[in-house]
């Protein structure tokens, strides 16, 4: 298979770093300097299935799913499920005995269901231990704790469940992966090595089954999946206080994604910037400057008084998209989790607008952080 | 109504002295009884308390059914649709080099902290405290841990510094706080497994469950699947012998303590008979004067009984430590912390000071209520009645004496019932004090009159003159002294039937670590038996199965070096069973045998790592090793049943001439030194048996400390009872011409005389009661024979105390002679 890759500028998904962060700061804490890692610097020579394996010579790498689906009856569903590799050191001290760390594995997973007002989630972690967790290294195969995200051929499938949650899903790439940046290097910041490798599924045909809580079994859901996978061994400087990062798909076969970085001073990243992914596969970035994004409305969290942005006008004037979405419930903040009380709001969204002049309807997912307080605190 | 009340209320303010040694009469009574009570309490508490701790929210516990279970095991729970959480865990002991053995659990902070507070405690405390390094030396490091505050406090260390075990120095990165009281150490399972060289392997996984049916009939082949609710019962019936030995105690201080109490009431309204004569002679009405002595009685029973509960707090936390040390050494190491103070030490000291008052002082009062007021003017009963009221006394003495025979004959059905039958002994036994004075008084009367002369005849005379009054002092002071012997000598049977099994069955040199002790490497082992002039090794691993539900050991062991070096001591068998235990067969202890209601010759099915296994009974042998009876098996057939390799300890036969054999022995010390293993000689090893034994009869023994102090004040309160009714008797010695001397002289002999009496009365109760305890009590809650063996020591030691309590006793009363007998006149003649 061919890959059409368009060289983006910026775009770097500090989100997933973010979370690790937290679980940095608050359990772990980074005491090792990045000596012993690989740095992100210079072109990649990507090489496919290989790279959707595991990259353990750095330091944090994730594979990010999230989707919108709708059962047969047309209720609409939403999920995520992400898994996360963090090193604690290049060298286990006894590589014979499995519990000897060298890796930390976290993943995180919630169902949405707009039909019932309802929204799950759930976390977990792990080391690799004996059969208890890990990720390949020659192709996409990571498991933690019973969950999984397997490629195999042209499929990958998503196994997770705990206590009445359920999912099962198949994903079949629509379009070519997508590398973002320069070559799949994507800078986050001016320094050399300030950066990761980043490519994107953005259009993943779905179908699979899903059980929520309180569902007696588990019903079959189709739709349209968002795949991220990034590795790196840097952290971010500390002057951001949050970001909001958009993944839509488009109904006339766009996806877009737009990422804004919020700093301290209330002032937004210069290296913010968006994709635009084409039908075809072909891809463009949109810097900031081409983004207007207009807040409609706001919902306050009663569990951690978190007030997020809940709507949103979206206008990409040189792409010709103009898009009106908002969450499909409002309540999708992911709150005290295991991974040592990271707060944000990952949730489905929808709405409708215009996509070169033509009325589009739009749906994706919306992630919201450093509202409920204690991200900006940790940056 | 209030003016008889105030006149008997003036009375207590006029002879504060006697109004004071009341009041600290109930008071011991309700510090004795309420300390203990309290003790037991806090131990059972705490020793609960360790266990909820450690449970967090866990459901079931997966093992196998003896040693540890291959990690390999904790993927397929993983994948299990019932298992919610599932946590592993390393439960193992690690000994400081301070002696102390401490728990040290090994545990997967990512998985445990579903299960544990404790784990998740640890992270978040990491972060609270500004200390982020903590956590990740934690992970990497070999050889660090986390140390609760128990250990940290008595080890004297804090975060940074090393924690010194036998297997070298380790790490502390984080202290953190328990609530329970049982030390703890925490390690990271992956360090745990190379630091007891298990890799591969953990103790078993703690699981949260949501079907549990599901689950059991998916793991019951080869694994031990235990919910919490049998855990719970599993510790109580491990800890049940135990339980029920500090509810006995706590009993036993209850009944001394009421007897204290019900003596020194009694001794309250008889000394004011005189009083209560002259009330009624000048109009008072019966009712007016009975309603009058209650107050008494309840003024002192509620100062006397606050101020016991007060006293029997503080008791409390010192027997809290003794009791500690007992479980330690016996079950986990655990430091029991004192229940917190409540009004309700107060409160219920209040309760047991009034009614066990009220009962006490109610005889006499009756009695009071029946006799004209000439007589009660007297001041005392006449001797005459009182013998007619001594052949009631007896008459029920012997019903009480029939009540414990039939009880004892029934303790068959529940230990409760022999406790029972042992009281009613105890009662039936305090009962016939005034037909003991009677019985000793002729011989005593010789005796005294010889060694004190006329003074001494007097004094005599008068213990059986005043037979109502002595005769409870005799019964009280005969009751302490009665459960010193007891107590002692079933201590010291029980000692010597130890001594007796540790001689023919732990005969090794040497010993390697023990069973309650660090684990023995196999390369130890195989290393050990290369040194030369070793004549046997006996591969010792002890394990504790469920056995038709209830917890029992299994013991693994060289069945041929046992033969040709232990001499067992059989019930059943005989030395020629080992050849059938070579060829598969079992033998279990004496206990076993009792507990199971199996005997030689029948078979037995017990769950192993391969499913159910039959085995047959080749003996039955003495042991008192462990009270839940063992299984002996050969270690060649327990490896394949168990699939278990762990070693808890090594007895090392020597089989070399004299110099010889002691540089086999060094050797042998060397080689556990390498491996960082506890060693010691076969003295040094039944010492520290011995050692054991002496610290779980502690409490035991300071029970004795109670009973003289319940004796002393027995006395103490008959003689200044006695000095005071007879101050007419006093005005007729002065008038014959008794010197202060002479008068003292009587005192000190009353007081002699009744401890004689007492501790004459004692030997024969106390070495029945011993007898009851032996064949009956521990025989029905620890199922091990005792053979009672004759000591003098406790006979010595209690009469000792008899008299020096006795003379203590007389003090002050002889002080009072001394201060007032010279001033005293024959006012009323």
């Amino acid at each position: 298979m061919r890959h059409r890759f368009y060289v983006l500028r910026s775009a770097f998904r500090v989100r997933t770093y973010l979370l690790f962060l937290f679980f940095l700061v608050l359990v772990l804490s980074p005491g090792l300097c990045g000596g012993e890692w690989r740095q992100a610097e210079g072109p990649r020579q990507w090489s496919f299935p290989r790279d959707h394996g595991s990259h353990s010579e750095y330091r944090t790498e994730w594979w990010y799913f999230t989707g919108n689906l709708a059962d047969a009856a047309g209720k609409k569903y939403g999920y995520q499920l992400t898994f996360f590799r963090y090193g604690l050191t290049g060298r286990p001290r006894n590589p014979g005995n499995p519990w000897s760390v060298r890796d930390i594995y976290l993943a995180h997973f919630a169902i949405t269901d707009a039909s019932n007002n309802s929204f799950h989630y759930t976390d977990r972690a792990s080391r690799k231990g004996p059969g208890l967790a890990g990720a390949a290294e020659r192709k996409m195969d990571v498991t933690l704790l019973g969950w999984s995200a397997i490629m195999e051929k042209n499929t990958i499938r998503l196994k997770a469940s705990f206590e009445g949650m359920e999912l099962k899903l198949d994903l079949i790439p629509a379009k070519p992966a997508v590398l973002h940046g320069r070559g799949g290097l994507s800078k986050k910041g001016p320094l050399p090595g300030q950066a990761s490798y980043y490519y994107s599924f953005t259009d993943l045909k779905t179908t699979g089954y899903l059980k929520r809580p309180g569902m007696k079994e588990a019903v079959g859901v189709s739709g349209t999946s968002w795949f991220d996978q990034e590795f790196g061994s840097n952290q971010l400087t500390g002057d951001q206080a949050g970001w909001d990062w958009f993944a839509l798909h488009l109904g006339d076969g766009r996806d877009l994604m737009i990422y804004k970085l919020r700093k301290k001073d209330l002032s937004v990243e210069k290296e913010s910037s968006g994709t635009l992914v084409e039908p075809g596969g072909t891809s463009r970035q949109i810097s900031l400057s081409d983004i207007q994004i207009d807040v409609l409305g706001h919902w306050k969290s009663q569990k951690t008084k978190g007030k997020y942005p809940a709507g949103w006008r979206i206008r990409i004037p040189s792409a010709r998209i103009d898009v009106t979405v908002k969450p499909l419930i409002p309540d999708q903040e992911l709150a005290n989790t295991v991974s040592a009380g990271i707060t944000y709001w990952e949730g489905a969204v929808g709405g409708t607008g215009t996509s070169k002049g033509k009325s589009v309807k739009t749906e994706g997912y919306v992630e919201l952080t450093g509202y409920a307080g204690t991200i900006g605190g940790t940056f | 109504m209030k003016r008889v009340i105030r006149s008997f209320l003036r009375y207590l303010v006029r002879r504060r002295s006697l109004a004071v040694l009341q009041l600290l009469g109930i008071a011991f009574g309700v510090a004795a009884a309420v300390g203990m009570t309290l003790a037991s309490r806090s131990a059972l508490e705490s020793m609960e308390g360790a266990v909820d701790f450690l449970k967090g929210t866990a459901t079931h516990t997966i093992a196998r059914p003896a040693g540890p279970m291959e990690e390999g095991a904790l993927a397929k729970i993983m994948g299990d649709p019932a298992v919610r959480f599932f946590a592993p865990v390393i439960d193992r002991k690690v000994r400081l080099t301070s002696g102390d053995q401490v728990r040290l659990l090994g545990l997967d902070p990512f998985l445990d902290r579903n299960v544990r507070s404790i784990t998740a405690q640890i992270a978040s405390s990491a972060n609270s405290t500004g200390r982020d390094d903590a956590f990740q030396p934690f992970m990497l490091d070999p050889r660090t841990i986390l140390v609760d505050e128990n250990v940290a406090k008595t080890a004297d260390i804090k975060a940074g510094q090393d924690l010194m075990t036998l297997q070298g120095p380790l790490r502390v990165v984080e202290v953190f706080a328990n609530a329970s009281g049982e030390p703890l150490v925490i390690m990271d399972i992956g360090h745990a497994q190379e630091f007891f060289r298990m890799a591969g392997y953990i103790d078993r996984a703690d699981l949260v469950v949501t079907d549990e049916e599901g689950f059991r009939s998916r793991w019951s082949q080869g694994f031990t699947i235990e919910s919490n609710r049998q855990k719970a019962q599993t510790l109580s019936s491990l800890l049940g012998a135990f339980k029920l030995n500090l509810e006995a105690l706590s009993l036993l201080a209850l009944f001394v303590g009421i007897f204290l109490i019900y003596n020194t009431a009694m001794f309250t309204v008889v000394s004011r008979r005189r009083d209560a004569g002259i009330l009624l002679s000048i109009g008072a009405s019966r009712g007016q004067v009975t309603v009058a002595f209650l107050v008494e009685v309840l003024i002192l029973g509620i100062t006397g009984g606050a101020l016991g509960g007060i006293m029997g707090y503080f008791l409390s936390k010192f027997l809290v430590q003794i009791v500690g040390g007992t479980i330690s050494s016996l079950y986990f190491f655990l430091r029991p912390s004192a229940l917190p103070w409540t009004f309700w030490n107060v409160a219920g000291g209040i309760l047991l000071g009034c009614a066990a008052g009220i009962v006490g002082s109610l005889p006499p009062l009756l009695e009071l209520r029946r006799v004209q007021p000439v007589l009660v003017l007297r001041g005392r009963t006449a001797s005459r009645s009182a013998s007619r009221k001594m052949k009631i006394i007896g008459t029920v003495g012997l019903l009480c004496l029939a009540l414990s025979l039939s009880l004892f004959l029934l303790s068959f059905l529940n230990v409760y019932i022999g406790f029972a039958g042992a009281f009613a002994f105890l009662l039936a036994a305090s009962l016939f004090a005034g037909f003991a004075i009677v019985v000793a008084v002729p011989c005593l009367k010789r005796l005294f009159s010889c060694a004190m002369g006329l003074a001494g005849k007097v004094a005599i005379g008068n213990i059986r003159e005043n037979l109502g009054r002595t005769s409870v002092a005799v019964a009280a002071f005969m009751i302490a002294l009665s459960m010193s012997i007891g107590l002692s000598s079933m201590i010291d049977s029980f000692r010597h039937s130890l001594i007796w099994w540790m001689n023919g069955q732990l005969r090794g040199e040497a010993y390697i670590s023990t069973k309650a002790d660090v684990t023995v490497p196999e390369e130890a082992y195989e290393e050990l038996k290369r040194v030369p002039g070793i004549g046997g090794i006996d591969v010792f691993r002890n394990v504790q199965i469920s056995f038709r539900g209830k917890p029992a050991g299994i013991t693994s062991i060289d069945a041929a070096v046992l033969q040709k070096w232990a001499q067992f001591s059989w019930l059943e068998g005989s030395d020629r069973s080992w050849d059938n235990v070579r060829r598969g067969d079992v033998i279990v202890s004496e206990s076993f045998s009792l507990r199971f209601k199996v005997k030689m010759g029948d078979a037995i099915t017990i769950d192993t790592a391969r499913g159910p296994a039959t085995l047959r009974i080749a003996g039955v042998y003495y042991d008192y090793a462990s009270e839940h009876g063992v299984i002996m098996i050969d270690r060649s057939f327990y490896l394949t049943l168990f699939n278990d390799r762990t070693i808890n300890s090594l007895g090392v036969f020597i089989d070399a001439p004299g110099p010889e054999k002691g540089r086999t022995l060094e050797k042998v010390r060397e080689l556990s030194q390498k491996y960082g293993l506890p060693f010691a000689t076969r003295e040094q090893f039944h010492k520290r048996i011995l050692g054991i034994f002496d610290s779980t009869f502690a409490v035991t023994r300071s029970m004795r400390i109670i009973a003289v102090i319940v004796a002393f004040f027995g006395i103490a309160g008959a003689l200044m009872t006695l000095f005071v009714e007879r101050q007419k008797e006093f005005g007729i010695y002065r008038a014959l011409g008794f010197t202060t001397g002479d008068v003292a002289k009587i005192t000190v002999a009353e007081s002699i005389g009744l401890g004689l009496i007492s501790f004459l009365m004692s030997t024969v109760v106390g070495t029945i009661f011993a007898y009851i305890l032996i064949r009956v009590i521990n025989r029905q809650s620890f199922n091990w024979t005792i053979f009672y063996h004759l000591t003098a020591q406790p006979y010595l030691v209690t009469f000792l105390t008899a008299v020096a309590a006795s003379i203590a006793a007389c003090a002050y009363p002889l002080w009072s002679v001394i201060r007032k007998y010279p001033v005293m006149q024959i006012r009323e003649e």
